[in-house]
């Protein structure tokens, strides 16, 4: 028997019997689809996350005042500690080679007047780079002047949502508006670019830093952000910032130096090993979808025992029997994969269009490895009926026992 | 026909093909034990992370400065205008049904002693913490009763804090310095573990007006009262707030009350738990398929059976059961045999990794049970309805 004729012989044996190869290709279709769709969606989110950080800036280190012993826990957050990070402290990075900018911040909450609104909004000291640092963006205006950090100008850039919430309907340029009881010039709004990680950057005013210290009656700073010039010299850079704040502090180590890429490596290492979980769990249906090709091909064994015997009957060596069924699930499971595929790729193109924001999409290797296991698993589960077809004996067959 | 011979014969023709009933079974099977198993591990983690946060008691309220409005680190936390002063927090005390109120402050100071230092998490707290966190000195004592505003300068040691600055010797009486300023040792927290990334072992307890001193805050970070078990969290809260309002001349504080966090926290974990279930129920479908399959197969082939039955004066009704309740069997035998190995892996991981909490929960157990014969009841619902229908002579004529 030729190839050609054993593939036209398996399909011929699957269309007789529609009902049941239409069930057994459903199975095989949910396995594969839940398969890829899972691992899409677990995909979407570690895109999601990366966006989140790359909002964030580029090749950025995270200075904390304070540092913790242990390692591998929360660093501290809050940042109070006896001895500040100033900003003649962040200045002084600046001129480390490799560093490119540095944007010192200063945070608070305040109550913010415009006329007779008023709201409790996050009070944001930074300097002129902050702006390139966040890689934020004008929406009109200008943002803080470069010049003199230590000057307090009393100079306020407002996030899009708190100055729809102050100043609706109006050009909030040019406009005072008091913070606590201070009086600030607005010179410019951001653009709404929405929340990176809890750091809000639409309802937040921006004033120059020593301005903020200022209000707060505060002399530390509660972060620094630093730019690197290159990715590759972050560690190095990094070493630096360590040994140069240690220093300026007498000799004490008490700063936490987080480099941006360490976090996201972390989330992405979680989030690829939950993805393979997830997909992992899909795929026990395709072991269930497998046990269930076994079961109806080894129904068709006994149900087609005459036709087997004829077939032996007319020289058809052990080995050909055994093709022709492995065939048979072998095409099942192909064609139960292609319509799982089709269908994971509609319903991610679905979602896609009723959540643009989420970026879900199936990595390369997530359809080729459900396929793949559809197949492996189809194949050897259609190995044992294809054995007990192959080794019948040709008379009791015939005879139809 | 009598429902116990209808039970027989149900429980024959499972019988009669031993292999098939068998891998029917092993789909539904596989689909509950995956179920089972994967609750357990959610409910576990569920129930361990709930009592994480129920170790500090459940009577608490927190107060803290600002209206927190956004995710991530309020910044009021930070600083703020209108700060949440000490006498805020002796006020409070007063309240009716509170018990204590402690007055929080946290920062990060090295403590050193003798020739060794460690940078470690500082808390300023009152004398009735312990009381608040459920969390007792395993030697010595706690920070005493002094005046809030001109304590003395005593600290109490974290567990893991006293261990590598002191080794095995006694801490009580000696004196260490924090940020610069000298302490004498009073006391040693019992061990208590991580909570959420922070090691409450490796952390010192001073005076809350030393503490905010020693990091020239102006303001509390947190203020928590303990009220009397069996009184309204909510009522407390309210009258806390309005104390406040009336203090402060305006509502600027978040009030969450334990009883809130727990409530969110739970529904939040319960959810995930019901997804990790969902997941291992995509099996379960593919398992139904498999009943559903194999009882269309049958149907076909007992064709003869069904007429003779029918011939012999059985009703539609009657032979539509048979089917029916040979797909149930089917599918509950499967899901026995899953609940089995699903429990029965759940202890397994419980024994081989203690650390990780699994809890199989009984109502998913039922559930999931209920779940596998109501798939056998659909699943075999259509071939039981197609038997039923077949015409009695054609049915006979297949023989």
């Amino acid at each position: 028997m030729s190839p050609e004729d054993g593939l036209r012989f398996a399909s011929r044996a699957l269309t007789g019997h529609r009902t049941r190869s239409l069930l057994m290709l459903l199975a095989m279709a949910i396995g594969v689809a839940s398969v890829v769709l899972l691992t899409a969606l677990g995909e979407g989110a570690r895109r999601y996350v990366n966006q989140q950080f790359s909002a964030l800036g580029s090749n950025l280190l995270i200075l904390l005042p304070g540092r913790n012993e242990t390692t591998g826990g929360a660093p501290p957050m809050l940042g109070s500690v006896p001895r500040e990070l100033s900003l003649d402290d962040a200045l002084a990075l600046l001129r480390l080679p490799g560093v490119k900018a540095v944007a010192p911040i200063t945070l608070g909450s305040a109550p913010v007047s415009a006329g007779r609104l008023s709201r409790d909004v996050l009070i944001s000291g930074s300097t002129a780079s902050m702006l390139p640092v966040r890689q934020l963006s004008m929406r009109s205006g200008r943002f803080l002047p470069a010049g003199d950090p230590r000057r307090a100008s009393a100079l306020a850039v407002l996030g899009a949502k708190t100055a729809a919430e102050l100043f609706p309907n109006r050009n909030p340029i040019g406009q005072t508006l008091r913070i606590d009881e201070w009086r600030f010039r607005v010179i410019g709004v951001l653009d709404d670019v929405g929340e990176a990680f809890g750091m809000n950057t639409s309802d937040v005013v921006i004033v120059p830093v020593v301005a903020a210290q200022a209000l707060f009656d505060v002399e530390g700073l509660f972060r620094v952000l630093v730019e690197v010039r290159q990715r590759e010299a972050i560690p190095r850079v990094r070493q630096r910032v360590i040994e140069l704040l240690k220093l300026r502090h007498d000799g004490e180590d008490d700063v936490t130096v987080i480099a941006q890429d360490s976090m996201l490596a972390t989330f992405d290492d979680v989030l690829r090993a939950l993805t393979l979980g997830i997909a992992g769990i899909a795929a026990i249906s395709l072991a269930v979808a497998g046990i269930l090709t076994m079961n109806v091909m080894l129904v068709a064994v006994s149900q087609r025992t005459g036709e087997i015997g004829l077939l032996k009957a007319l020289g058809a060596p052990q080995r050909q029997i055994l093709a022709l069924f492995v065939t048979e699930a072998a095409l099942l499971s192909l064609a139960g994969a292609l319509a799982g595929l089709a269908l994971a790729q509609g319903l991610i193109a679905l979602a896609a269009q009723i959540w643009p924001d989420f970026p879900i999409g199936a990595p390369g290797w997530a359809p080729i490895a459900a396929c793949g296991t559809a197949m492996f698993v189809g194949t050897l589960f259609g190995l044992l009926p294809a054995r007990r077809a192959a080794r019948l004996d040709p008379v009791a067959a015939l005879a139809g026992r | 026909m009598r429902w116990q011979d209808l039970a027989r014969y149900a429980f024959g023709s499972v019988r009669a093909h031993r292999q098939r009933s068998l891998l029917t079974a092993l789909g539904i099977a596989v689909g509950i034990a995956a179920v089972v198993l994967l609750t357990s591990i959610g409910s576990g983690v569920q129930r361990f992370v709930l009592a994480e946060f129920t170790q500090f008691g459940t009577n608490l309220i927190g107060i803290a400065p600002g209206k927190t409005t956004t995710a991530g680190i309020s910044g009021a936390l930070v600083s703020n205008v209108r700060p949440l002063s000490m006498d805020d927090a002796a006020a409070l005390a007063h309240l009716p049904n509170v018990l204590a109120s402690v007055a929080l402050v946290q920062g990060n100071a090295a403590v050193e002693f003798g020739r060794r230092s460690r940078r470690v998490m500082v808390i300023g707290a009152g004398h009735d913490g312990p009381d608040l966190w459920q969390m007792y000195p395993a030697l010595g004592r706690f920070l005493p009763d002094d005046n809030p505003l001109n304590a003395r300068a005593f600290a109490v040691l974290g567990a893991k804090l006293r261990k590598e600055l002191f080794g095995a010797a006694s801490p009580l009486g000696e004196r260490v310095r924090i940020g610069g300023e000298r302490y004498r040792v009073i006391g040693v927290m019992e061990p208590k573990g991580q909570l959420l990334g922070f090691d409450l072992d490796d952390t010192i307890y001073i005076p809350t007006a030393r503490a905010m001193a020693m990091f020239n805050l102006a303001s509390l970070h947190e203020i928590d009262l303990l009220f009397r078990a069996g009184s309204d969290g909510n009522t407390v809260a309210e009258s806390a707030r309005q104390m406040l309002i009336q203090r402060h001349g305006r509502d600027d504080v978040t009030i969450t009350t334990q009883e809130q966090m727990m409530d969110v926290l739970g529904d939040i974990l319960a959810v995930l738990t019901a997804a990790v279930g969902a997941l291992g129920g995509i099996s379960l479908v593919v398992g139904a398929i498999g009943i559903l399959t194999i009882m269309t197969i049958a149907v076909r082939e007992r064709r003869g059976e069904i007429g003779l039955l029918r011939a012999l004066g059985a009703r539609r009704g009657q032979v539509l059961g048979l089917f029916v309740v040979e797909a149930v069997l089917l599918a509950s035998l499967g899901g026995l045999a899953g609940l089995l190995v699903g429990a029965g892996g759940a202890q397994l991981i419980g024994l081989a990794a203690p650390d990780l909490p699994v809890h199989t929960p009984w109502q998913y157990v039922l559930g999931a049970e209920l779940g596998a014969a109501l798939i056998g009841l659909l699943a075999g619902g259509y071939p039981a309805w197609r038997a039923a229908r077949l015409d009695p002579v054609e049915a006979l004529r297949a023989e």
